[in-house]
């Protein structure tokens, strides 16, 4: 027998009574319908069906009937979907007493309600609520005064008392409950006990499924005269409406209910409402099956937990006291003691931590400091004080603003080392990955430390000639946190102004008429070159360029105004040992790449070169710095196209490394820094700041970060970068000084020298002065070395990276970079021009 | 067509009852004067109280069905051998203990409502 199933559009809500009538239909006509079911459902409202052999007997069916339009296609409805329809999920709720319940309608739409009585009968219940009246309007109403209806003013919710009540004079009877005996005040037709206001509605009106008393409703709730067993009773219904499968193996629970109460085990299996513990108690059959219903997870004091639903979902901390339910977590993050239900949490030993590393300044103690720790509504911050570590928790609106600092000096710290990630008015900032406190964040006075590394640019010794220049730093190897050595213009360095950038305050010195400013080369090999002067030597000055210093005749310079690249010492730094970290300021220049290759810090050459060459170049001038990049980069990055004179200086540069960071850079998340595909949002702050200091610098990343395509991209995976910046800057840092380089010796208050490093033992090198090592021995420190940058055809010796120690020849330069082929193994490599020094035959 | 068909029920409002045990829906007053008519034993028309025992007015669904022993839809709701008349798909509770007693006794079948 074929079974045919119409399902035929209706008004809503007249399905039950076009169902009904059809009923009748039938009995008026007899075998004139056909038609041999109608299903109305509830959850249906706009359709019926109807179960007939043919379509025709449906159509004569429903012809004339109200609430069926007319008309309508009729469909078919395979029989598979009839089961469906006729299989209904029965409804009930058993509303008992102390039943939690929503109100639906009305006044009290949402809120919570608690069931009192329940009469079947009619159908109605009586609930429990907590009043919401408006005191005024009701005196007004019972004293027949016009009350004037405020539209949609819903009271807030307060308990009702009764002497506030008397004072407006609202008639306040005293009744007596023949059923319970209680005493209820009636005021104006409603009844009120202990504050709650107790109302008979019908069921329809409420809900009854699905209903979670939020944490703070009960609290409310069971405020005034409850005890703990009615508080009890609302839980576990709340338990009772929980989902399935909340315990899981190996929870730690009580049971809350039945015989059993405050009996605690393990749950050993969980299978659906059965829940199977094992409680190490004599006498009782273990695993114990317990209804879940009864049993509640359970926390003690000590227990590392994570909160999973409820307002402080996210939340991580430690179980501090347990109150029946109701845990109290100290929260990994705010430090605030938060109340939740032991059901909304599990053990976890996760810890939330927070990523942003942002230099910011809050308004309680004016001081500043970094975020070390984000977290939902406050920030961990490593405060400014070099002298201990002090870590407070601000909260978002306490941070006056975003100081964008950048530093790319990496420096020793107590033996601790690593880059500065920033600076502020003298301290730095140190990042420690293997730092355990503070999301590895140091704090340290720029005096106490030093640089690390031996950069050929002699940044170690930034020394004290720059720094008396800028008096913020003490002498010896003081960490030129602020650098900034010129800052375009005449910069008193003080210490970080955020100008643009930090670099490394030029040696200071010897003639102060022309040290520190910036020069142009107009002769020899250098010329077009633009630099710093860093020291000057008689006949000779020292100017910087962008990866080394050169030594050029005195009169082959000339002042030139324009000075632009502060960069220029920063990259000098990146040389070295500097670490990414670098980039902060990046923008402007590149050093920031990452583009270190093969081995060699893979962060700033790259990123150096770029803004070397920028510059460098004579031909551009300061605004056109994008073309400098372009020329940089197309050899070593690649990103040439990036810098189009028109194109907006978007890319940021990527701060090659994960150390890079810019400051805005999240700290954690290196990688997003040096991510690609993060540098919009990396760099869209950072870089900005710089931007606008910087006139003509539009190269500031301001947007996108930059992303050196080249192979010096690596550093920029997350985090390796740094890591992989460490090790090597240490390697540089620590052991570039190998025998039969050349290099420059600049002892304090003496002229510098050459010599060539004949010996090195336990940190000290015996060098031989003079270019190929014939003069007197010395003692010299590695810091106080520097390495001579080879030349095109040199032969120089690997200092740094895997190929550290051995020879080779460097068959030409490209950009920061040297094309070396090794002797051994007449490899031809590309290393880093800082790992490489002019290699003298013994 | 099979048996007389059953009361069809006068109203929608508060006093539509589903007999817990068949499923028949009417009015209070409806039960209250006939009974039910495919549980006869109840006898409701006699005892008003146990109408409120044996239905109910929780329930999900409404069917209507004018051949029970022809409706594929009644015969899968188990309604097949009743009466024609208004029925539910499904109600709230099941019938109390006592009331059980008396369909073993009266050997008629019941089937508690299926709870998920």
């Amino acid at each position: 027998m074929l079974v045919l199933i119409f399902p035929i559009s209706v008004v809503i809500g007249g399905g039950i009574t076009t169902v009904v009538c059809l009923m009748q239909k039938f009995v008026d006509r007899g075998s004139d319908l056909q038609i041999r079911s109608v299903v109305a459902l509830d959850h249906f409202k706009n359709y019926i069906y109807v179960e007939a052999d043919k379509e025709a007997h449906v159509k004569e069916a429903i012809k004339g009937m109200r609430n069926i339009y007319a008309n309508q296609k009729i469909l078919l409805v395979p029989i598979r979907e009839m089961t469906d329809v006729l299989c209904v999920e029965s409804k009930a709720i058993d509303l008992s007493r102390d039943t939690w319940v929503r109100m639906k309608i009305g006044t009290y739409k949402g809120d919570l309600a608690k069931v009192v009585d329940v009469d079947n009968v009619r159908q109605r219940v009586t609930v429990k609520l907590i009043p919401r009246i408006d005191l005024q309007a009701l005196a007004s109403k019972l004293d027949g005064r016009e009350v004037v209806k405020k539209k949609a003013f819903v009271p807030p919710p307060r308990f009702m008392n009764i002497d506030e009540a008397r004072e407006l004079h609202i008639r306040v009877e005293r009744r007596r409950d023949p059923m319970t005996g209680d005493y209820f005040e009636n005021i104006g037709g409603m009844l009120f006990k202990d504050g709650f206001m107790y109302k008979a509605v019908s069921l329809k009106s409420i809900i009854a499924q699905n209903v979670t008393p939020t944490f703070d409703e009960l609290e409310k709730f069971n405020r005034p005269s409850e005890n703990g067993e009615a508080e009890f009773g609302g839980l576990s219904t709340l338990f009772a409406n929980r989902k399935k499968g909340h315990f899981m193996k190996g929870d730690a629970v009580i049971v809350i209910k039945g015989d059993l109460k405050n009996l605690k085990g393990w749950v050993e299996k969980v299978d659906e409402e059965n829940v199977l513990i094992r409680s190490g108690m004599k006498g009782l059959p273990d695993p114990l099956a317990v209804n879940e219903k009864e049993l509640c997870k359970y926390f003690e004091p000590g227990n590392h937990v994570k909160v999973v639903s409820g307002t402080h979902e996210g939340a991580t901390g430690m179980v501090v006291k347990v109150d029946q339910h109701v845990l109290i977590i100290l929260s990994d993050m705010t430090k605030e003691h938060v109340r939740v239900f032991a059901d909304h949490v599990v053990e976890s030993s996760e810890v939330t931590t927070g990523v942003t590393m942002i230099l910011s300044f809050w308004s309680n103690n004016p001081s500043f400091g970094v975020i070390i720790r984000l977290e939902n509504e406050a920030f961990q911050v490593l405060k400014g004080n070099p002298d201990r570590p002090e870590v407070a928790l601000v909260k978002l609106r306490e941070i006056k603003c975003k100081l964008d600092r950048k530093i790319s000096v990496q420096d020793r710290y107590k033996g601790k080392q690593g880059p500065v990630r920033h600076i502020y008015k003298g301290v730095l900032f140190i990042y420690d990955r293997h730092h355990l406190e503070h999301a590895g964040f140091i704090c340290a006075k720029c005096t106490s430390c030093i640089v690390v590394g031996g950069s050929r640019s002699g940044a170690n010794r930034n020394g004290g000639d720059s720094l008396s220049r800028f008096s913020n730093f003490k002498a010896p190897a003081p960490v030129p946190p602020s650098p900034r050595r010129f800052q375009r213009g005449g910069m008193g360095y003080n210490g970080m102004e955020g100008k643009g950038w930090k670099g490394r305050g030029g040696r200071g010195g010897r003639d102060d008429s022309l040290l520190g400013t910036t020069v142009k080369i107009r002769l020899g090999p250098f010329k077009g070159y633009r630099g710093p002067v860093v020291e000057v030597k008689g006949d000779s000055v020292r100017v910087e360029l962008e990866m080394k210093i050169v030594t050029v005749d005195r009169n082959a310079i000339s002042d030139n105004v324009s000075v632009i690249t502060p960069s220029r010492d920063i990259s000098r730094y990146s040389m070295g040992s500097e670490t990414p970290m670098h980039p902060s300021r990046t923008p402007l220049h590149p050093y920031m790449t990452p583009m270190r290759d093969s081995g060699a810090t893979p962060i700033h050459d790259g990123v150096r070169t770029p803004m070397r060459d920028r510059a460098w170049n004579p031909y551009t001038p300061m605004s056109p710095p994008r073309d400098n990049w372009e020329e940089g980069n197309p050899g070593s990055r690649g990103t040439s196209p990036q810098y189009q004179p028109g194109s907006p200086p978007s890319r940021a540069y990527e701060a090659p490394t994960p150390g890079s960071g810019w400051a805005s850079t999240p700290g954690g998340s290196y990688s997003d820094a040096g991510m690609p595909r993060d540098h919009s949002s990396a760099y869209a702050n950072a870089p900005s700041p710089y931007i606008q200091s910087t006139p003509g610098q539009p190269m500031t990343p301001s947007s996108t970060s930059y992303l050196p395509g080249t192979p010096g991209g690596q550093p920029m995976t997350p985090g390796t970068g740094l890591d992989v910046m460490s090790p090597v800057i240490g390697g540089d840092a620590e052991a570039w000084f190998m025998p039969d380089i050349l290099v420059d010796i600049h002892k304090v208050g003496e002229d510098s020298d050459l010599g060539v490093i004949r010996d090195v033992s336990d940190g000290t090198c015996k060098v031989s002065l003079g270019s190929s090592g014939e003069g007197d021995t010395i003692m010299a420190l590695p810091s106080e070395l520097e390495i001579v940058p080879p030349r095109k055809n040199d032969r120089v010796k690997i200092v740094g990276g895997q190929f550290r120690g051995s020879i080779g020849t460097l068959i030409g330069i490209d950009g920061s970079d040297g094309i070396v082929k090794i002797e051994e193994n007449l490899d031809v490599k590309i290393l880093d021009l800082a790992i490489l020094a002019k290699f003298v035959q013994p | 067509m099979g048996s007389a068909p059953a009361q069809i029920p006068t109203s929608f409002g508060h006093e539509l009852r589903a007999c817990l045990r068949c499923r028949l829906v009417k009015t209070y007053d409806q039960f209250r004067d006939a009974g039910c008519e495919n549980c006869p034993f109840f006898k409701m028309e006699e005892d008003h109280e146990r109408i409120v025992e044996v239905t109910t007015p929780n329930f999900n669904g409404i069917i209507s069905v004018m051949d029970p022993s022809r409706s594929w839809a009644a015969r899968w709701l188990r309604i097949g051998k009743f009466a024609p008349g208004c029925y539910t798909l499904a109600v709230s509770e099941p019938l109390t203990e006592e009331m059980q007693h008396i369909c073993q006794e009266e050997r008629v079948q019941y089937v508690p409502p299926k709870r998920m």
